[in-house]
């Protein structure tokens, strides 16, 4: 007997540590993903560990006509005693109702399965319980424990197993688990944990947060689409703006199926979802409701379903508050005492029942503040709805006009202006004048201006299809060509009208006459048509002028045919472009051939510079090797220049490092005895800025800094990158003493003349060392390092034009061997001549060694593990780069600059033509860093793009609002996606893109970039992924695209707008 | 015990570039050191999933481009953050003066809702190296004048003392979390049964 109760408490003692466990990982899981999923596996666990304790010396007696021991039968049997469980058993009978077939298995045991669950979920769920559920049931372990699930759900498990506890005599044995004093209690106070918790069907994503990789998303798609290759793939390009058919949508994951509408929900659903697309909002919009001394800000939003289009505005209390519900209550009921009231002002307006949108506007400026008043068919005037200033009135109408077509349209419509977008009818005047609001009319200074539209609507398209066989007609008839790109039923029906027209006309016209009764009716049918078919066109035209104005620019008009450059330009094809003289005339199909081909690797070094622009077809021979010669020539001069430079920059940097790490050995007791002193000027000068903060008693080093420069002339200090301050009071730093009194008087003209006797042919690339007027002379006694390029600096520093051209000549022939001189790493390096002297600014020095540290760290890093950078080649682009920036020194040197050069680098390997050709690229590209605007530009265009492409992309991203950056194209724009590829696929798509500007677009970067959206939009779309998920993905998948595929995408989509362009 | 809604922390690491912010993500996330990372372009980000005062939480790890001149593009991605990592160069006292503008700069772009509270840990990377031109010394006064951030030596590519430093992080940013959580005007509803130790917020001694 002791034994058995031994074995009998242990029994317990497991069967409580099990739902321990399972609750331990429900609340785990509610931690790690932010919410649990219906469906989760833990669910089907814990219910299955409560079922287990429930079961446990339930008294089958107790259940009077219930046959078996189920706990269904027990909570049936306890609804009329405890609310709860009646509540739970309500929702069980409504769930068996519901569907019939479960109903004989329900009541003699829990096997039921609950119709809300998703096929989704089985795998989860078996895989979860068959380790933990006690009394594993055939093949229905998914759908068990129903209303410990619903109980679970509904948060009132706890209270059911508190009242079955409390009242275990009834029903259990003595000896039970659930009469237990002790065992019963830990049982019901655990489940009030999981009772707490939010379960939701609506993310459907179990791996929400456990981020799978690029690789797994590509693999599991590939998976499904082996079996039904693109099935629910809508065709692409969808001239329809807005996505309204939800059904066939890859989204509708989302939907939301919960008839609960919570606070949090409703707030929630002014985002854009599948049901309802986001047309237009805008917060702290200003309401006056009626009852209300004071107009109330709030979230105005428009949305568009389906059949309506609607109005929504929310108070901010309600927008910003919905989190301060604890638990989530019903959308319309008063639980919460604060917040409630303000449900009674939040507007719901079905456009449907308005008629006229009276518009009051004040234009004191450009800038506009408006209020708009929505007037009912009933008469009954809405709330005001006051916009504030910045033109939000009338984005605002805009997106009602847009929302409203086809079938309705605002009466008279929003002006169309190119460039600008839509804005009021003008003049003022001609239209309705609205009275009875003279407060409006009261601010004479800021003439107002009133408008009525008038909403018009029309009836369902469907139906009047249904009963107007005609239109079934026009349905079936051809589209033309360009239309067959529509894809949503708006646009369709758009196009099928105004197909239908002639065909109302030719064979109708001709009933007319001989039966006027079918006459009659004929004229009739035809009106109706011709109005809806005109209406119809009128939209999709007036699409089509936005499409045009906003895209038009993206690519070029002329579509440029493939036929037969499939293949590309080839060694053979390239031969045969070359006339006897050796020119390249017959430019466009060289560019023809490369965008639809690409280029032979073993001409890409003689094709390359033609499509950069360093060459010009029509160029003989003779002139391009005058022009390498020249940009030799050019290349070496300048770099030469920059040398002197850095070999002072160099210098300087090493005194400071050797005084930095003698400072830093002595540091520990120097910064102590600062400590004590105060003061120590050594320290002072040295720790700068950094310990600024903790001693208060010393001064502000920035202005030390400040005084210092200007009593000090041959201003050092701040050059290099590394060491600040130190040097200028330490006597054993370089000597700085103007060496050359007369020198000043050349100051520096004799570098710029340099450029400009060499650099004539450089019509492209800016000549502008940025050399500071007021320079000083800078002269370094301590190198004594003598070379003969150094030499020749000073030379042509020192001497005359004229001596300076003929030094030039001379150098020619050798040009090749200084090159390989120059190429030397810079340890070889010249240093002028250090008894000479240079001529630089302070400035100058100073920014070209910080750019020199950036160039050094970035040069190491570029490509290192790619063959050709393995070995010294790293230091020609080290001195293209430097080059270059030498040039611009007011641009400086940029993070990616090295990227860029180095495929160049690559296919020339050769240091002067590379920097040429680099020159032209980075014409383009310079405008994509920070300094300049191409990258907003690049990101708002992709946006028109994909709004014109691809709807349900856009779809996607626009219900995450932070894609509206783009920034996952970021390095896809500032490299021609360098980063993205392999060399030798960055090699064919840099020279399509070249080539592209010449065939179909110069932003072909753009069509690029959607098609490596368009290659994965499936996995985009089925993952819903948001803006950190598609800047993981694509980081993940890059240099593993299948390019040549892309390509062909990215070629297709620019000819699909060019199609759709040109089709007017 | 507050609410267990948001576990997710966001983690941006700054500094200047070629300090060492990719490998340190790296070395912590996938235990790896490569010599062959590029200069990063753009924002790239790793996440990782730890145990914190016995919670599991995700960490969103930010490595960003270390050219001051990319920080325009930081708004995008500093928002939200929960701590911020300034990483500097031991070896080149410039990286470690750069810090100041790193901290406000971030302050201003992310515009954290507490900005004195705000969790900031400090690594100066690489000592690994011989060639070492900051003293821990100058760092740790420099961290103690800005409100006591913590301070960790760290060797990315020997893996000194980075698991460490990341693990400080994440304590930092889930308290911050919580904070933010706190004073955002949630309920206090008791959801796990079992009791769990609320660690204090304390900054490591280091």
């Amino acid at each position: 007997m002791l034994g058995q109760s031994a074995s009998d408490s242990e029994f317990k003692e497991r069967l409580i540590a099990n739902v321990k466990k399972e609750v331990k990982q429900i609340m785990e899981e509610s931690v790690t993903k932010k919410f649990v999923h219906e469906d989760s596996s833990t669910v089907v666990s814990l219910c299955g560990a409560v079922e287990a304790c429930l079961s446990q010396g339930l008294r089958r007696r107790a259940l009077g006509l219930f046959k078996t021991s189920s706990t269904t039968a027990l909570l049936h049997k306890i609804s009329s005693n405890c609310i709860e469980a009646a509540y739970v058993s309500k929702k069980v009978q409504d769930i068996e109702a519901a569907d019939p077939s479960k109903r004989s298995s329900s009541s003699s045991d829990s096997i039921i399965k609950p119709p809300i669950l998703t096929k989704k979920s089985s795998s989860n769920s078996v895989s979860g319980t068959s380790t933990t559920s006690p009394n594993p049931n055939v093949g229905g372990q998914v759908f068990k424990y129903m209303w410990i699930r619903i109980a679970l759900y509904e948060k009132k498990l706890a209270r059911i197993i508190d009242h079955l506890v409390s009242n275990a005599n009834r029903y259990y044995d003595k000896d039970s688990l659930v009469a237990d004093p002790d065992y019963g209690s830990i049982l019901s106070s655990l489940l009030v944990g999981p009772c707490a918790l939010d379960y939701s069907r609506a993310k459907t994503q179990d791996y929400f947060w456990s981020d799978p990789s690029a690789n797994e998303l590509v693999q599991r798609h590939i998976i499904p689409s082996q079996t039904t290759p693109q099935a629910s793939r809508r065709p692409m390009l969808n001239i329809k703006r807005m996505h309204t058919s939800s059904d066939d949508s890859g989204i509708s994951t989302y939907k939301n199926n919960s008839p609960a509408s919570t606070a949090k929900d409703y707030v929630e659903s002014l985002h854009q979802n599948s049901r309802a697309t986001l047309l237009y909002g805008k917060n702290n919009v200003l309401v006056h409701p009626k009852d209300v001394a004071e107009p109330m800000p709030g979230y105005l939003s428009l949305h568009q379903s389906i059949q309506y289009l609607i109005i929504k505005w929310t108070p901010n209390q309600l927008m910003n508050g919905y989190n301060d519900q604890s638990l989530p209550s019903s959308a319309g009921s008063t639980d919460n005492v604060d917040k409630s009231f303000y449900w009674a002002y939040v507007l719901n307006i079905n456009v449907d029942d308005i008629v006229y949108v009276h518009c009051h506007q004040n234009r004191s400026s450009e800038e506009t503040s408006g209020t708009i008043i929505l007037v009912g068919h009933d008469g009954v005037q809405r709330p005001p709805i006051h916009f504030p200033e910045g033109g939000h009135m009338a984005s605002f109408l805009s997106c009602l006009e847009t929302g409203l077509l086809p079938h309705g349209q605002l009466d008279p419509p929003l002006w169309s202006q190119k460039g600008i977008g839509r804005i009021f009818p003008w003049p003022v005047k001609s239209r309705r004048r609205v009275g009875g609001l003279p407060s409006v009319l009261e601010n004479n200074d800021e003439m107002p201006i009133d408008y009525v539209f008038r909403v018009v609507n029309k009836s369902n398209p469907e139906e009047f299809l249904a009963t107007h066989p005609i239109m079934d007609v026009g349905r079936t008839s051809p589209y033309r060509p360009h239309l067959s790109s529509c894809s949503t039923n708006e646009s369709s029906d758009c196009s099928s009208k105004s197909i239908s027209l002639d065909l109302a006309e030719n064979p109708i016209v001709t009933q007319v006459n001989q039966t006027t009764s079918i006459a009659l009716v004929c004229t009739t049918m035809k009106r109706q048509i011709i109005s809806r078919a005109f209406y119809g066109w009128l939209a999709y035209c007036r699409h089509l002028s936005t499409v045009r104005t906003h895209l038009s620019g993206l690519v070029n008009g002329r579509i440029t045919p493939d036929i037969g450059a499939e293949s590309g330009l080839t060694e053979e094809r390239w031969k045969d472009l070359h006339d006897e003289n050796g020119v390249v005339n017959l430019e466009s199909e060289v560019y023809r051939l490369v965008y639809f081909g690409g280029v032979a690797q073993e001409i890409r070094k003689e094709v390359w510079p033609y499509l950069l622009g360093h060459y010009t077809f029509g160029q003989t021979p003779e002139e391009r090797a005058d022009l390498d010669e020249n940009t030799r020539h050019y290349y070496e001069t300048t770099m030469s220049e920059w040398l002197a430079v850095e070999a002072i920059v160099r210098q300087l940097d090493k005194e400071k490092t050797a005084h930095a790490v003698a400072k830093l050995s002595s540091g520990g007791s120097a910064s102590d005895s600062k400590v004590k002193n105060g003061v120590d000027i050594d320290v002072q000068l040295e720790n700068e800025v950094f310990e600024e903060n903790g001693f208060s008693d010393l001064s502000d080093p920035e202005v030390e800094d400040d005084e210092k420069d200007s009593t000090k002339i041959p201003k050092v200090d701040s050059l290099p990158v590394d060491f600040d301050l130190e040097v200028k009071n330490e006597p054993k730093t370089i000597n700085l003493e103007p060496s050359q009194p007369g020198g000043e008087s050349m100051k520096s003209s004799p570098s710029t003349s340099s450029y400009e006797t060499v650099g004539t042919d450089f019509v492209d690339c800016p000549m502008s060392p940025k050399l500071n007027p007021t320079a000083v002379i800078v002269t370094d006694a301590s190198i004594d390092v003598v070379n003969m390029m150094a030499m020749e600096i000073n030379e042509e520093k020192n001497n005359d034009k004229t001596n300076l051209e003929t030094l030039h000549e001379e150098k020619m022939p050798s040009a090749q061997n200084s090159l390989d001189a120059l190429q030397e790493p810079k340890s070889a390096c010249v240093s002028p001549a250090s008894s000479n002297g240079g001529i630089y600014s302070s400035e100058l020095l100073d920014q070209f060694g910080l750019n020199l540290h950036r160039i050094e760290k970035d040069v190491q890093r570029c490509d290192r593990n790619y063959w050709y950078f393995a070995n010294e080649n790293l230091d020609k682009l080290r001195n293209v780069i430097t080059t270059y920036v030498y040039e611009h020194l007011e641009i400086g040197y940029m993070q990616g600059m090295c990227d860029i050069l180095a495929p160049l680098l690559v296919i020339f390997d050769d240091e002067s033509i590379s920097y040429g050709c680099f020159c032209r690229l980075m014409e383009r590209m310079i405008e994509n860093f920070p300094n300049g605007c191409a990258m907003d530009m690049h990101f708002a265009n992709m946006r028109s793009l994909i709004q014109i492409l691809d709807s349900e992309m856009y779809d996607l991203m626009h219900a995450h609002g932070d894609y509206t950056h783009f920034y996952f194209c970021y390095r896809w724009f500032l490299l021609d996606f360098k980063r993205e590829l392999l060399y030798t696929d960055v090699f064919a798509v840099w020279e399509c893109i070249w080539a592209a500007k010449h065939v179909s677009s110069s932003h072909f970067v753009l069509f690029l970039a959607l098609a490596l959206l368009e290659n994965y939009r499936d996995i985009i779309l089925s993952n819903s992924m948001d803006f950190t998920d598609i800047i993981k993905f694509f980081n993940e998948m890059a240099e593993r695209h299948n390019v040549p595929q892309v390509l062909k995408t990215a070629r297709n989509l620019a000819l699909q707008l060019q199609t759709l362009i040109e089709n007017k | 015990m507050a609410t267990r809604k948001k576990v997710l922390l966001k983690v941006i690491i700054l500094g200047d570039s070629s300090v060492g912010k990719t490998s340190l993500m790296n070395q912590y996330v996938n235990k790896r050191f490569s010599n062959q990372y590029k200069a990063t372009i753009g924002a790239d980000f790793l996440t990782k999933e730890v145990v914190v005062d016995d919670r599991v939480v995700t960490m969103q790890i930010w490595d960003t481009a270390g050219q001051e001149r990319f920080q325009s593009l930081g708004v995008a991605f500093y928002r939200g953050a929960d701590c911020c990592v300034l990483v500097f160069d031991t070896t080149a006292p410039n990286t470690f003066k750069n810090l100041d503008s790193w901290r406000d700069e971030f302050l201003i772009q992310a515009s954290p809702r507490n900005p004195e509270h705000f969790p900031f840990v400090v690594l100066g990377n690489k000592i690994d190296l011989e060639n070492r031109a900051v003293s821990s010394k100058r760092a740790q006064q420099w961290c103690q004048s800005k409100n006591d951030i913590p301070y960790f030596e760290t060797s990315a590519k020997e893996g000194i003392n980075v698991d460490l430093a990341f693990q400080t992080i994440a304590k930092n940013a889930l308290a911050q979390e919580t904070e933010d959580m706190e004073t955002g005007g949630f309920p206090n509803i008791t959801l796990n049964p079992e009791p769990n130790t609320r660690q204090n917020q304390n900054d490591c001694s280091c």
